[in-house]
C-alpha cells in the first residue's frame, strides 16, 4: 500500500492504520452530516448520532451491513412499543429510558440467540461496541419522541440511517480510504467547507419542497 | 424555473433566520427572557402590558409536598416556566362536581390532585424544559374563549402570532387548535395557521400542521377566510411594545384574546417558526429586508408601517371571490386612438357618471381631430329643459349620424353650466390591465384636474376602494 510520508511516520509510531484511518475519516462523516443538515435539509439526531452509527455499521462489516440496518429498526421499533406499553405507568424519565434500554438489551439478545440457533453466524459474530452504540441511540429517540412525538422521531430515526448509510457507503469504499490515507492532509479541507456550510444562508433543498407553494405563485 | 428562484430570495428559510436574525439580534439576555416564562410575566406587567395573572408557583419537590391544594380556583393552567412548543402544559375547566381535590379536563377527563403531582413532579424535573434541567412549575388564570372563536377552534383558545422586526409587525396569522393539535395552538402540532392581512385584521389563506393549504374548518364548511379579528389595533401594539420590553430585535409574539380581558400577551417567542409564511401565502424574507435599518421612533409608527408596507392581501382575495378588480379613486389609464396612437393620463374614477368621457385636446391628440371639427360645424339650438334637449338630441341624431365614422352617438348634457350637445365615439381604454371598448363622450374638460372621467359604463368589471 502506498502511504504517504506523514501516515508512514505516524504508523511507524505504531498507531494502527486503521484507527488512523478511521479518525481521518471522523472529519469527513461529520462533514457530510452537516452538508445534509444546512444544504439538503435532512435534520436526523443532531450529528453524533449519524456518525457513530455510520461507524458503527463499518463495524458490522463485512456482510454485516444488513445486520445493522435490522438491528437499528428493531432497536427503534421496540423502543417505540415500549413507549406505549409503559405510558400509563406515568414513570419520571430516566427511569422509563432505563426501562427501555433493559427491554431492547433483552430483545437483542433474543434477536442473538434466534440468529446462532438458525445459524446465521453472521449476526451471532457480530462485535459487542456496535451493537451497544445501536441501543444507546434510544435514548435520543425516546427524548425526541417525548419532546416532538413519534411521527417526529420516527422521521429523524430515517433520516439518521440515510445519513448513516451515505456516510457507510462512502468510508467502505476503499479507493476513498487509499486517497485519505495517502493525502492526510486533504481532510483539513472539511474546516473551510464547513466555514462555508456555516454562513449559508441560502433556503435548504427540503425548504423548497415546503414553501413550494409561496415559491411556485405567478 | 426564473420565477421560483425570484421568489426563493424573497422566502426565509432556516439557515437566514439562524444566522442573520436570530444569532445577531437575539442575544442572551433576550432569549433568557423569552425561555423563561415566569420573568417575562413580571417584566412584561411591569411595563403594562396584559399578561395571563400568576396563581401559584412550585419551586421545589418540597414546595410541592406542602402546597394547599384547596387554594387552587375552579380552573387554571398548569405549565413548566421553561417548556416551549406547548408542550407540559395541563389545563382544567372546572371542579368536579361535589370534590374540592379533582378537576375536569376539556377532554372530560379528570386530575386529581394525585395526577397534578406526578404532572408537577416531571415538569420539576425537567421533562418538558428545552434542555432536560430541573424546572418550575407555575398556576395561571385559564383564559376564557371568545364567542366568535368558538365555532374555529376545537377545545384550547387560538391565538395570534405576530412577527415582529425593527418595531414594525411584518407577518400575523391566527393559530386554531384542532383535535390533532389536541386543543394547542402549534402548527407543529398539527394547529390551523390562517394568514392575516395586517392592514385590516382579516384572515386570509390557511395551512395546516406544516404545509398543507386549506380552505375550510376540517369536517365543516367553514371558511377560515375573511375572519375579522376583534382589538387588532391593540394586538399589534403589544407585540410591537413587548419586542421594546424583551429587547428581542426578531420576535414573534403570541397572543390571545380573553373573553373578559380582550387580548393578553401569552408567550414570547425567540426563534419564531416558519410556517407562518405559508398560512400568508407569502415571504418574510422581502418583508424583513423591507424594514431593515428604517428608524421606527414611535410603535404608532411601526405598526402604520407594518400596516401600509404589509396589508393589502385582501384586496387579491375580493378580486378572487368576486371575479372583479379592485381600483382606487384615481387610476392610470390607458388610451388608444386611431392609428395605434397611444396615450397615459390619470383618470378620476366616478361612479356618479354614466359613461366615460375625455377632454377634446385629448381626444384630438388621439386623432379624432376631424371628428370634433365635424361636429362643431353645425348648429346647435340652445335649449332651456331637458325635455327640449331630448327632442333636438333626436333630430341631431336622425341627421347626422353616420354621416361620419367616428360619430357613434351624440347625446345632452345637462351641467351647472346649462345643456349641451356632445359627440361620442368609440375608444379602446386600457384599465388596471383590463381591456375596454367603451364608448366615450368628448367634453371640454380644460379647467378640470384630471383629463378623462371614468363612468359607470366602463366600471362593471371594478370594484372601488376610495382609500386606495
Amino acid at each position: 500500500m502506498e502511504y504517504s510520508q506523514i501516515t508512514q511516520f505516524i504508523v511507524d509510531q505504531n498507531v494502527p492504520a486503521q484507527t488512523l484511518a478511521l479518525l481521518l475519516l471522523l472529519p469527513v462523516v461529520a462533514t457530510l452530516a452537516s452538508f445534509f443538515r444546512q444544504v439538503v435539509g435532512i435534520k436526523a439526531f443532531g450529528i453524533y448520532t449519524p456518525s457513530i452509527i455510520t461507524f458503527a455499521l463499518l463495524a458490522f462489516n463485512p456482510n454485516g451491513l444488513k445486520y445493522g440496518i435490522v438491528i437499528f429498526i428493531s432497536v427503534i421499533f421496540i423502543g417505540m412499543v415500549t413507549r406505549y406499553a409503559l405510558r400509563r405507568a406515568r414513570l419520571l424519565y430516566l427511569p422509563r429510558v432505563a426501562i427501555t434500554l433493559s427491554v431492547i438489551s433483552f430483545s437483542m439478545l433474543g434477536v442473538l440467540i434466534i440468529g446462532g440457533s438458525l445459524n446465521r453466524t453472521g449476526l451471532a459474530g457480530v462485535s459487542i461496541f456496535p451493537l451497544l452504540i445501536m441501543i444507546t441511540i434510544t435514548e435520543k429517540f425516546v427524548a425526541v419522541q417525548l419532546e416532538k412525538g413519534t411521527k417526529v422521531a420516527l422521521i429523524l430515526a430515517a433520516e439518521t440511517l440515510g445519513i448513516s448509510l451515505v456516510g457507510y457507503v462512502l468510508i467502505s469504499w476503499q479507493a476513498f480510504i487509499l486517497f485519505i490515507l495517502a493525502y492526510p492532509w486533504t481532510v483539513l479541507l472539511t474546516i473551510p467547507l464547513n466555514i462555508l456550510l456555516g454562513k449559508w444562508t441560502g433556503l435548504r433543498l427540503s425548504e423548497y419542497v415546503r414553501f413550494s407553494r409561496i415559491l411556485s405563485q405567478k | 424555473m426564473f420565477a421560483l428562484l425570484k421568489h426563493s430570495r424573497e422566502v426565509l428559510g432556516m439557515n437566514a433566520r439562524n444566522l442573520e436574525y436570530v444569532r445577531p439580534l437575539n442575544r442572551k439576555r433576550g432569549r433568557e427572557f423569552a425561555d423563561n416564562k415566569l420573568l417575562a410575566k413580571r417584566l412584561l406587567r411591569k411595563n403594562d402590558l396584559p399578561v395571563p395573572s400568576l396563581i401559584g408557583r412550585i419551586k421545589t419537590h418540597a414546595e410541592l409536598e406542602i402546597f394547599d391544594w384547596e387554594s387552587l380556583p375552579e380552573s387554571f393552567a398548569l405549565k413548566p416556566n421553561r417548556g416551549f412548543g406547548g408542550e407540559g402544559i395541563l389545563i382544567v375547566y372546572g371542579r368536579k362536581r361535589g370534590r374540592t381535590d379533582a378537576w375536569v379536563k376539556a377532554s372530560g377527563a379528570i386530575v386529581t390532585v394525585e395526577d397534578l403531582k406526578t404532572h408537577i413532579r416531571n415538569i420539576l424535573d425537567g421533562s418538558f424544559s428545552l434542555t432536560n434541567t430541573p424546572d418550575i412549575a407555575f398556576f395561571e388564570e385559564r383564559l376564557k374563549l371568545l364567542k366568535l372563536f368558538k365555532p374555529y377552534a376545537y377545545r384550547g383558545i387560538p391565538d395570534i402570532r405576530v412577527v415582529v422586526f425593527n418595531h414594525v409587525p411584518v407577518m400575523a396569522m391566527l393559530r386554531l387548535p384542532t383535535r390533532e393539535s389536541d386543543g394547542k395552538a402549534n402548527l407543529q402540532q398539527g394547529a390551523i395557521g390562517t394568514g392575516i392581512d395586517l392592514a385590516t385584521g382579516t384572515t386570509t389563506s390557511a395551512v395546516v400542521g406544516k404545509s398543507h393549504i386549506i380552505e375550510y374548518v376540517p369536517g365543516t364548511r367553514l371558511a377560515l377566510s375573511g375572519i375579522r379579528i376583534p382589538y387588532w389595533n391593540e394586538i399589534l401594539r403589544i407585540a410591537v411594545e413587548s419586542q421594546s420590553v424583551s429587547g428581542l430585535g426578531f420576535l414573534g409574539a403570541d397572543i390571545a384574546i380573553d373573553r373578559d380581558r380582550g387580548p393578553v400577551l401569552l408567550e414570547l417567542n425567540a426563534r419564531p417558526g416558519l410556517s407562518i409564511q405559508i398560512a400568508n401565502l407569502s415571504g418574510l424574507k422581502s418583508r424583513l429586508d423591507r424594514v431593515k435599518g428604517l428608524k421606527v421612533k414611535t410603535t404608532e409608527r411601526g405598526i402604520l408601517l407594518g400596516k401600509n408596507l404589509f396589508g393589502g392581501e385582501i384586496e387579491e382575495e375580493i378580486e378572487e371571490i368576486s371575479g372583479k378588480r379592485v381600483i382606487g379613486s384615481v387610476e392610470k389609464v390607458k388610451l388608444i386612438g386611431k392609428d395605434g396612437k397611444e396615450v397615459i393620463v390619470e383618470a378620476k374614477i366616478d361612479t356618479g357618471a354614466d359613461s366615460t368621457s375625455i377632454d377634446t385636446d385629448l381626444a384630438r391628440e388621439l386623432g379624432f381631430g376631424s371628428l370634433i371639427d365635424f361636429f362643431d360645424s353645425f348648429p346647435k339650438p340652445s335649449v332651456q329643459n331637458d325635455t327640449e334637449a331630448f327632442l333636438i338630441q333626436e333630430s341631431l341624431r336622425k341627421e347626422y349620424l353616420g354621416k361620419h365614422e367616428d360619430l357613434k352617438d351624440i347625446v345632452f348634457v345637462s351641467s351647472s353650466n346649462g345643456i349641451s350637445f356632445r359627440p361620442k365615439i368609440r375608444c379602446q381604454l386600457i384599465l388596471d390591465s383590463i381591456e375596454l371598448n367603451p364608448k366615450i363622450t368628448i367634453a371640454s374638460r380644460a379647467h378640470l384636474q384630471y383629463p378623462v372621467i371614468v363612468g359607470r359604463n366602463s366600471l362593471k368589471r371594478f370594484l372601488i376602494d376610495v382609500n386606495k
